[in-house]
């Protein structure tokens, strides 16, 4: 007998809002059983990952600053995920972003221009664009694949991160530690929610999330970048370019991940440094195929990503739970949710062998 | 000042209810919280799994007067801070962070909550209630060039390097100064893979070392025993620091220079809780009973151990110091006068490489 699963015509819509409660439920159940086997009280564990992020103004606030860099990433490559075009390599747009961003106040540490923020916001984001732009110039110009490209450009971006602490922009009074100055005053993002670390990179996540959603509805442009990334073929029968498909999209989710670099060293950071990223780059590919690719779900995807992270990180505070237990938490719930949806798309189908 | 918190709260025991102070202030006061935050997994072996056992002398001394929470894998930056701030919001009053990279947050942490005392460690920044804490590891590391000269025949020595900070680069030069002390030919090699905890790049460095006839290896500041087992099977004599590495080794093993926080800890906590808790940088070596040599190869042949010991016994009474000079740097240039010996702080601003070391620093 085979099993085989067949893609199903319209996905239920009830099911498609039953899925992720189903999903919850499960790795709730599973979670129960591996934290009692740990010997761990499952109630506190539970009540610290997923109720405390939402119990106090802090760890709320800490939610929405986690959120701000996967939301605004994840949307730049949603862009491309929906053309079909692969841009594997956020995590390193986001570091030359960090970097492009740390030139000003890394080579003028008492400036306090106002003009100093906006040109190293508009630094990150166009180094983050540059950066992927190699991507799409291989894949146009010589058919290189931009998944290999996007990836092996990260770990050239983690080294330059390297060089230039270890050397050249090492603070000259931080004992050879590779790290940049902190930033003065002028470079720092302005805080969003007074008395959080909050800033208005979460209002750039928000307008991105905005300008996507108007960009993939409503303008012909989001459907020329379907076509041409879905079916190039049909796509230059009706005189749309593939070409154009690939730059648009790595250029948009290379923007995205700059900004968001730029974000981080001039938010929470305050200087540039090695662990620039947690690995939002690599998450946010997470975040936009949970959202379902669609501007409005990835917004919601982020925000659950957010809360998970936090209350993992809650969890290991308060619960005493080892941080392994925290990780296989976080990797049940995505398990169970992407099962879910794939028996949502497709229908199963069992077929006998045909007698010969 | 958990002290005078405390009498405080004594002294107004009577107006407390009036004062709807909540009560769970009172049994935190009684159980000290102790949190340890470290960058890469507290694992079987290696730095975080010697700060771990700092706390566990802790907790064998308080008893139940005292818990620790042990938050392992926390990387550095936004993420940290939000853990040390958490661990404080949660009723912790002392915390020891141990990496560089949580300096700048435990700092801001330690401003806006004076009750709070936090160690952290391989920092340069102090403040009232923190304190920077390293080991003087260049004093075992010097021990063991000696006995890595003896054992080599090909006169190279090998060392892969986490990063090229101070506290490695001491550790690299003593080894050097100690190997040259006993065959002034030797040679060292240095492959920096510029992370806390990459057991692959790490057993890439190794090899790397190893195919350039290095027959001893430093594993210098590697929380994994990629270097050593690769070592091992390569036939290389090996060592590392903090905790031994011998099972990973047997045969091959030149031994450790390890790493027993729980003096210093002890130490710390006891002044916490008399309220005399003074942030000040504490590096620690032989004579305070944290930088130990141990595990020794059986194939260190008798008359080189006691030529070890002897020295040893200069290192631990403080009369010897490996950076005494006339030492040359790298270019050939004096770096240190005949009959002067450099200071902590010299030692602990250190960026350039002693001859022998044939590797260039990265700048």
């Amino acid at each position: 007998m085979k099993i085989s699963f067949i893609r199903r015509e319209r996905a239920s819509r009830t099911a498609m809002l039953v899925a992720p409660v189903a999903a919850f439920a499960c790795a709730i159940v599973a979670s129960v059983v591996l934290f009692t086997l740990l010997g761990k009280a499952p109630g506190q564990a539970l009540y610290s990952l997923l109720l405390e992020p939402f119990l106090t103004w802090y760890n709320f606030s800490e939610v929405l600053l986690k959120m701000a860099p996967l939301l605004l990433i994840a949307q730049g490559l949603a862009i491309g995920f929906r053309a079909n075009v692969f841009n594997i390599g956020a995590e390193g747009q986001l570091i030359i972003g960090a970097i492009a961003a740390s030139a000003l106040p890394v080579w003028y540490p008492q400036g306090d221009s106002a003009f100093m923020l906006p040109a190293m916001l508009l630094m990150g984001a166009g180094a983050g664009m540059a950066w992927a732009g190699i991507a799409a110039l291989f894949r146009t110009r010589f058919n290189a694949n931009e998944i290999l490209v996007t990836l092996m450009l990260s770990l050239i971006a983690a080294q330059v991160l390297n060089y230039l602490l270890l050397g050249p922009w090492k603070d000259p009074h931080g004992f050879n530690f590779p790290q940049s100055v902190m930033f003065p005053d002028a470079a720092l993002l302005p805080i969003l929610l007074p008395g959080t670390r909050v800033n208005i990179s979460l209002l750039f996540a928000l307008i991105a999330s905005v300008l996507a959603s108007i960009l993939m509805r409503h303008r012909f442009a989001g459907f020329q970048l379907l076509v041409g990334g879905l079916a190039p073929r049909a796509a230059r029968y009706a005189g749309f370019s593939e070409a154009r498909a690939i730059w648009v999209s790595l250029l948009l989710g290379g923007l995205a991940a700059g900004l968001a670099g730029a974000a981080e060293v001039a938010g929470p950071l305050g200087q540039l440094q090695r662990s620039v990223s947690t690995g939002y780059g690599y998450s946010a590919i997470i975040v936009a195929y949970l959202g379902g690719l669609n501007p409005w779900g990835i917004v919601i995807s982020a925000f659950v990503m957010s809360v998970i992270y936090i209350g993992g990180d809650n969890a290991m505070v308060s619960a005493d739970l080892p941080i392994a237990a925290v990780w296989v938490f976080q990797g049940l719930l995505l398990c169970f949710y992407l099962a879910g949806l794939t028996f949502i798309r497709h229908r199963v189908s069992f077929i006998r062998k045909a007698k010969p | 000042m958990t002290q005078t918190r405390r009498s405080f709260l004594k002294s107004t025991l009577a107006a407390s209810t009036a004062l709807a102070l909540p009560i769970p202030a009172f049994a935190q006061d009684a159980v000290l919280n102790v949190a340890l935050i470290v960058p890469s997994p507290a694992a079987d072996v290696g730095w975080s799994h010697t700060l771990e056992l700092g706390t566990k002398a802790l907790e064998a001394e308080y008893g139940d007067k005292i818990k620790v929470t042990l938050l392992e894998n926390i990387a550095e930056g936004p993420d940290g801070d939000r853990i040390m701030n958490k661990t404080v919001a949660d009723g912790n009053t002392f915390l020891i962070l141990g990496s560089f990279g949580y300096m700048n947050g435990g700092l801001k942490l330690a401003k806006a909550h004076p009750e709070v005392s936090i160690l952290h460690a391989s920092g340069y920044q102090t403040a009232p209630n923190f304190s920077p804490f390293g080991a003087r590891y260049y004093q075992g590391t010097y021990l063991m060039g000696m006995a890595a000269a003896s054992l080599s025949k090909s006169k190279k020595l090998g060392c892969v390097g986490a990063f090229a900070i101070p506290e490695l680069i001491t550790s690299i030069n003593a080894f050097t100064l100690g190997a040259q002390s006993v065959d002034p030919a030797i040679e060292v090699s240095v492959v920096w893979v510029n992370s806390w905890f990459d057991p692959a790049s790490e057993q890439e460095a190794a090899k790397a070392l190893l195919s350039q006839g290095c027959d001893v290896v430093f594993s210098n500041a590697q929380d994994t025993p990629s270097v050593v087992a690769a070592c091992e099977e390569a036939g290389a004599f090996v060592f590392n620091l903090n905790s031994s590495m011998k099972t990973y080794a047997p045969k091959k093993y030149l031994g450790v220079v390890g790493t027993d926080w729980a003096p210093y800890f002890k130490a710390s906590v006891a002044a916490h809780l008399a309220g005399t808790f003074a942030g000040a940088s504490a590096w620690l070596g032989m004579a305070d009973n944290c930088v130990f040599v141990a595990d020794w190869n059986p194939d260190i042949a008798p008359d080189m151990v006691a030529k070890i010991e002897a020295v040893h016994a200069t290192l631990l009474d403080g009369s010897f110091s490996p950076f005494t000079g006339p030492l040359t740097n790298q270019d050939g240039a004096e770096a240190v006068a005949a009959g002067v010996t450099l200071g902590d702080d010299a030692i602990l601003s250190m960026d350039w490489h002693v001859k022998g070391v044939t590797t260039p620093l990265p700048k």
